[in-house]
């Protein structure tokens, strides 16, 4: 038996799966789930990680290997990291098994996948400049609006008359939604209009990867949101694709999920070449480490209309991640 | 000394656009001189001989804003002639008193010319390497280019350099190597225990440090790194190929290694281990250095290769020896060398079922996260992917 744990360290929230796996058949143990807000994300993903061993009544040193993914990648006690697209590709073949195609609307990114059935990314392609394809920006406007995120989906399938929002750039975009709150324009109407923006971006996205028919798996943050699934649908259909856009409950653990069994995999695959890597035990790190956010993502190149410095991912302008962590509603 | 005190020492080494270090090893000592040289190659034995350091220019990084370099060079070249104009026509090389500038490509031999006109009061050397590995024509010749640098650093000392000052040197050149060379096999052996940013700072420490210190900089570090422990990663082995001249800025390699590559070898500075064995002290020592760069040094993009079925054959031998799994290739954006050697070298790892990336730079890149993309992809695909 292997028994391998997953984190998905998000910008907005961290997402944790542990598996067993035995002769390929999996069980999944348990789940857990934290929005970051003001907290560090190291410090919550070991405590998330943590509090979900002992919910599950699992010894750490039990855990035979730790993946990571999203932004894991610093997470010190981490066996190996997967990168996001690779998991996310696991992750929906996992809950939807035959599914070919996946979009993963997180917080900084939308990336429409194209795999085969093992899970293997065959091809992507991802939101570039912009963040008005991301959940960050859903978040950021739901803000302006006065309204909780988890009332987003449901508010914006109340619209009669949806708005139309420029799917270019965030920042016009935001300059949009001000003037369409000064004109009186309904918040259904507004959100609405939001949600098509991004859906339009997102299945131009599965049309460039070739996606044309099948099953598409939403994963990601905003995977749940029931209004953009409804968005995601018509434009489907407004861009002439034969394509199925489907949700699932556990949509948001795919990336952790797919690190999880991927992580599994690893393991089994050292172990037969006699390579196994011992997991790490929890002891060796402090508990109370700091976010260090790494060099590396503190050199993106300024953004070009803020002439501020992006965050990680070049997405969104500098402070916007700890602007979401401060504002987000648990 | 502890392993976070030598890195922070060699990241202020690095930081030190000002080359404040060889100020102060200039002051130490009144009449002690300073001779810059550029990558890929020079035999800085012959520097150290004549009692002057050799100091690595390796360009501007990605602290320094070009102003006045880009007035030097087309749009359409690499990076490091105009950064390294840059520093000297902003004052910061004054403290040397001559440079050398190998064969490495002709920006690097335009860059010797523009040196001339500039700051023709130094001592200025184009250093031309041979092609030709024949004894008889290569080597006669880089003999006699040899015994020219002697002579022009002779001069510029006031004293003849004589045999046994450069055996002198040879032998501390000779350790040198041989601890790198013994810290690269532990890399390959162990690279949780080095990581690759930390033994790129110590070779750049390398590049300014007397060679006698940096040896020491170099034992103390592997004491260090032995007597801590790190976490093992599922990462994957590879090598790093193309970054011989045009320096990666450290995030770049911070970011493969996030990415979860271990590199177990790569053509960093390679000025420090271009010669692959020790150079005899017995015999004359100019015509040891020449022998052994005609017959035992490394193989780059700078160095043409005779037999077309020799190309790329080291290339072949560090993956396997190293036990990689695939190969980076980073090349400087309009890198000659680099750029005109990538597809025959992925050629050859094609034939070799290799699995290879590739991506461009400059040495002043911000935005990593496409890199991180790609090589965090690249890797994914070898663990999950790969028959072995």
């Amino acid at each position: 038996m292997t028994r391998a744990a997953g984190i998905d360290l998000g910008t907005g929230v961290v997402k944790i799966a542990v598996f067993d796996v035995i002769d390929g058949e999996t069980t999944w143990l348990g789940k857990h789930a934290s929005r970051i807000r003001r907290r560090d994300p190291l410090v919550l993903a070991r405590q998330g990680y943590e509090a979900l061993l002992a919910e599950l009544g699992i010894e750490p040193d039990s855990v035979d290997y730790i993946a990571t993914t999203g932004d894991g990648e610093n997470i010190p006690f981490r066996t190996g990291h997967f990168y996001s697209m690779t998991t996310h590709a696991r992750g929906a073949s996992y809950l939807r098994p035959g599914v070919r195609a996946v979009v993963d609307i997180g917080a900084l990114h939308g990336r429409a996948i194209s795999t085969d059935e093992r899970g293997k990314v065959l091809t992507y392609r991802m939101t570039s400049q912009c963040a008005s394809g991301s959940g960050q920006f859903l978040e950021n406007i739901a803000r302006y609006l006065g309204v909780a995120l988890e009332e987003v989906g449901e508010i914006s399938q109340q619209s009669d008359a949806p708005e139309t929002v420029s799917s270019i750039c965030a920042v016009l975009a935001e300059t949009d939604v001000i003037n369409m709150i000064s004109r009186g324009i309904s918040t259904p109407n507004i959100l609405k209009g939001i949600h098509l923006a991004m859906a339009s971006r997102l299945v131009k996205l599965l049309k460039s990867i070739k996606v044309r028919e099948g099953e598409a798996l939403l994963t990601g943050g905003l995977a749940t949101d029931q209004g953009l699934l409804d968005a995601m649908r018509e434009q489907v259909i407004e861009q002439k694709l034969n394509v199925t856009i489907d949700g699932h409950p556990d949509s948001i653990y795919a990336g952790a999920i797919g690190a999880a069994l991927w992580g599994a995999f690893r393991h089994d695959k050292l172990a037969q070449a006699d390579h196994a890597i011992p997991a790490s035990s929890l002891d060796d790190y402090d508990a109370s480490a700091p976010f260090t956010q790494t060099e590396v993502s503190q050199e993106a190149s300024d953004c070009p209309l803020t002439g501020t410095r992006p965050v990680q991912g070049g997405e969104c302008p500098a402070g916007e991640i700890d602007r979401l962590r401060r504002d987000s509603v648990e | 000394m502890a392993l976070d005190n030598i890195i922070e020492r060699c990241q202020d080494l690095y930081d030190d656009l000002r080359f404040s270090y060889v100020k102060e090893w200039k002051a130490a000592q009144p009449g002690r001189h300073a001779i810059g040289y550029m990558p890929v190659y020079v035999p800085r034995e012959l520097i150290h001989a004549a009692g002057m350091l050799p100091v690595g220019i390796l360009g501007g990084g990605d602290q320094l804003d070009v102003i006045h370099g880009d007035a030097y060079y087309q749009s359409y070249i690499c990076r490091i002639p105009r950064s390294t104009i840059e520093l000297a026509l902003t004052g910061r090389l004054d403290d040397l008193d001559g440079m050398l500038f190998p064969s490495t490509c002709d920006v690097i031999r335009n860059l010797s010319g523009m040196w001339q006109l500039k700051f023709g009061d130094k001592l200025i050397r184009y250093f031309d390497v041979p092609q030709d590995f024949d004894p008889a024509v290569g080597g006669k010749y880089y003999v006699y280019e040899l015994q020219s640098l002697r002579d022009e650093l002779a001069q510029l000392a006031g004293r003849p350099i004589t045999d046994d000052d450069l055996r002198q040197s040879i032998a501390l050149y000779n350790e040198n190597r041989a601890v790198i060379s013994e810290l690269y096999a532990y890399r390959s052996r162990e690279p949780w225990q080095v990581l690759t940013h930390e033994l790129y700072l110590l070779l750049r420490a390398g590049m300014i440090l007397p060679v006698d210190e940096h040896t020491q900089l170099l034992r103390d570090y592997m004491v260090a790194a032995r007597n801590t422990k790190r976490p093992v990663r599922d990462n994957c082995r590879v090598v790093m190929n193309g970054l011989f001249c045009e320096q990666p800025p450290l995030g770049l390699l911070k970011s493969i290694e996030l990415a979860g590559c271990y590199v177990v070898d790569d053509d960093f500075l390679l000025v420090a281990r271009w010669l692959l064995d020790d150079v005899p002290l017995a015999g004359d020592p100019l015509q040891n250095l020449c022998d052994a760069f005609l017959t035992r040094s490394l193989e780059t993009s700078c160095k043409f290769v005779p037999q077309q079925k020799d190309k790329g054959a080291y290339l072949l031998a560090s993956v396997r020896d190293n036990h990689a799994e695939g190969v980076i290739f980073a090349a400087p954006s309009f890198c000659d060398p680099a750029l005109l050697d990538r597809p025959m070298l992925q050629r050859v790892l094609t034939e070799n079922n290799i699995p290879y990336t590739a991506f461009k730079y400059s040495e002043n890149s911000g935005q990593m996260q496409p890199i991180r993309e790609q090589a965090g992809t690249f890797a994914d695909s070898i663990k999950l992917w790969s028959a072995a």
